[in-house]
């Protein structure tokens, strides 16, 4: 199994959901972040002084996936999330040792 | 001629009634709070979170704008005499039209009472003087000309910032800045003289108590033809237009109704009983439009659930729709005008907003509805429901100056050779259709005339402009995009840096630097108050 982190632009979470929707994801976790990579802050002024902000606004997506269908939902998410411009975000993915459904007790593949 | 007595210091001339100049005064700071904070609170707390900044920017150049343009030019457009010398016939009140009068009037009498000459208000004698105006030449007014100016001028502002509802979330913050002298110039000035200053509609008889017409309906229209013309806003933002705060909405909109006192009590401009009687109609119709709305929410919708937005929606819906009637209908009639406009309106926004044209346009928060529907029923409900015996002015005696000295035991109500009371013949009370004539036409007038100056005053914006609307990356991001400011901005990831205004420290010359020049702000510091003293 995989944990898929992806740190998008706000407004691209539509196409993002829509998309792993069709693929038949069956759920994912979201975050609101503030994030800087490469992407330059913005400059905010009040009462004429001048500030610095590096963080802009991210949302941060986690989707547990099973090994198999990983590639497939990354892929998603980068086709959906890109606007082509510095500031589009990352996604990686990171193994997982074990999942429980806590209503049912169920683990592994079940309870994803 | 006999001298009077050696004359003392006074405060005021002797035309000036306290009591009046006073409720003129406090009248028109109501209505100046319905504008700030009432709907920049409002509007900036039903949009998006990244859109409040903008609109509050926007609400408050929009009500400066207004206030220069009125007091160097525009509020004699609206009050002063008219400028092709047609001259004023008939003062507001003393021409009750003969019944079965239907004349349509010459274009020329039309075209030579259709505004006022513009002009300054801003000299000691314009200041001062007491006020005039065409329309009301029976009694004379107990304020002077800035009272009257002052009152009329809040009335001015307030009417583009409703329409700033219809044309957020993409208008240029430089094309509002034009828009709104221009419209004020063009567009209210003249609806304001036609139906109140002494124009052609005062003189024909048709009434807009406080401004369902001249404000409401010429928002509501202008603001739907202005967003058509801008194009819509972002889909995105159409698909996820919440609101970003409701309990700020709900201060918005609550000093908007109390407020609303001062918009339609101050219309009779005397604090008489026309104006006590204004008031409580005006709440008793707001009272019945949130009431119809939350109900008609509760019992017709598929979620059967009251909503408080939709409360906010009724509100506005019963205080546009008795603005045009307040003193001159009673309490049954504020009912039925709070039940009615608000029932329709939202009728209309549930049904109507889905059939061209206007599923076709995106008036971003709805100003077509609760307010152009809403006045322009309230106006036309007028004619059905204005009652003659709830009077704005009746008879009496004046002394030498011009102030009230006795109305005989029913004198007051009554008709003699040489003074008619004003009230207003409703077809309910009188079977006569003539006011609800003289109301539909002034509205199709104002109809127009809203619409296309409207039209031509964007195309004019756009083509000075090259273009009236933001582009998509700067729509994407909204206020820091347009204004660097945030509505909530987050201390924790800002830091200050280069120059800017000095702190609270610096200006009071505490600084740690003994020289003149101060040092400038180092990467740690966020003013005088983190750095250390020698």
């Amino acid at each position: 199994m995989k944990l898929i982190v992806a740190v998008l632009k706000p407004f691209k979470l539509d196409e993002v959901k829509e998309a792993l929707k069709t693929m038949g994801v069956q759920g994912m976790t979201l975050t609101e972040a503030q994030g800087f990579g490469r992407q330059r802050g913005h400059t905010e002024v009040y009462r004429g002084a001048e500030y610095e902000v590096d963080f802009v606004p991210k949302l941060r997506v986690e989707i547990l996936v099973d090994d198999t269908d990983a590639d497939a939902v990354v892929d998603a998410i980068v086709r959906t999330a890109a606007t082509g411009k510095i500031g589009d975000g990352k996604v990686w993915v990171v193994p997982v040792d074990s999942v429980v459904r806590v209503r049912t007790g169920e683990r592994g593949a079940d309870a994803l | 001629m006999h001298l009077l007595a050696a004359a003392v210091p006074v405060p005021y001339p002797s035309w000036l009634n306290t009591g009046d100049n006073t409720w003129q005064i406090v009248a028109a700071t109501f209505v100046g709070l319905m504008s700030l904070p009432a709907l920049a609170v409002l509007y900036a707390s039903i949009v998006q979170k990244k859109w409040a900044v903008n609109v509050l920017a926007m609400m408050f150049a929009g009500f400066s704008l207004v206030l220069i343009a009125w007091v160097l030019w525009s509020y004699k457009m609206g009050f002063g005499s008219t400028s092709l010398g047609g001259g004023v016939h008939n003062g507001l009140w003393t021409q009750q039209p003969a019944s079965g009068v239907n004349h349509i009037g010459t274009v020329k009498h039309f075209f030579d009472n259709l505004v006022g000459k513009p002009g300054q208000i801003t000299d000691a004698l314009n200041e001062q003087s007491q006020a005039v105006s065409a329309a009301n030449t029976a009694i004379p007014f107990h304020f002077p000309v800035v009272s009257l100016a002052f009152f009329q001028f809040v009335f001015a502002a307030i009417t583009p910032l409703l329409f700033l509802g219809s044309v957020l979330g993409r208008i240029k913050f430089s094309a509002w800045c034009l828009l709104v002298p221009l419209w004020s110039t063009f567009v209210y000035a003249i609806d304001a003289f036609l139906l109140w200053g002494g124009g052609y509609f005062a003189q024909e008889g048709s009434l807009d108590f406080s401004g369902g017409f001249v404000i409401h309906m010429s928002a509501g229209v202008s603001g739907f033809v202005a967003a058509w013309v801008l194009g819509p806003r972002l889909l995105r933002d159409r698909q996820h237009a919440l609101p970003n705060n409701l309990v700020m909405a709900a201060v918005g909109a609550g000093i908007l109704w109390l407020g609303w006192n001062g918009f339609n009590g101050g219309d009779p401009y005397y604090a008489g009983v026309s104006a006590a009687s204004a008031v409580v109609n005006t709440n008793v119709a707001t009272a019945t439009g949130v009431l119809v709305w939350m109900g008609m929410d509760a019992w017709l919708t598929k979620a059967r659930k009251p909503t408080f937005l939709g409360g906010v929606n009724g509100m506005i819906c019963g205080l546009v729709g008795i603005t045009p009637c307040a003193g001159w209908v009673n309490g049954w009639g504020a009912l039925a005008v709070g039940a009615i406009c608000s029932g329709f309106v939202w009728v209309a926004w549930n049904y109507i907003s889905k059939v061209r044209p206007f599923s076709r346009v995106d008036d971003a928060l709805g100003v077509i509805y609760t307010h152009g529907m809403a006045g322009l029923l309230g106006g036309l409900l007028l004619g059905v429901f204005g009652d003659p015996n709830m009077l704005e002015y009746g008879c009496g005696t004046l002394d030498k100056f011009g102030q009230v000295v006795n109305t005989p035991a029913g004198a007051y109500a009554h008709a003699s050779s040489s003074c008619t009371p004003f009230g207003v013949n409703g077809l309910m009370y009188t079977g006569s259709f003539h006011q609800l004539w003289e109301q539909f036409r002034a509205a199709v007038f104002v109809i127009l005339w809203s619409a296309v100056a409207t039209f031509v005053i964007m195309q004019i914006i756009r083509f000075v402009l090259r273009g009236l609307r933001y582009k998509e990356d700067v729509l994407e991001v909204g206020d820091l995009a347009i204004h660097d400011e945030e509505a909530f901005p987050e201390e924790r990831f800002a830091e200050r840096v280069g120059g800017g205004a000095p702190g609270a420290f610096e200006l009071a010359g505490i600084s740690s630097g003994s020289s003149g020049t101060s040092p400038p702000p180092t990467s740690l510091g966020t003013g005088a108050q983190s750095e250390t003293r020698p």
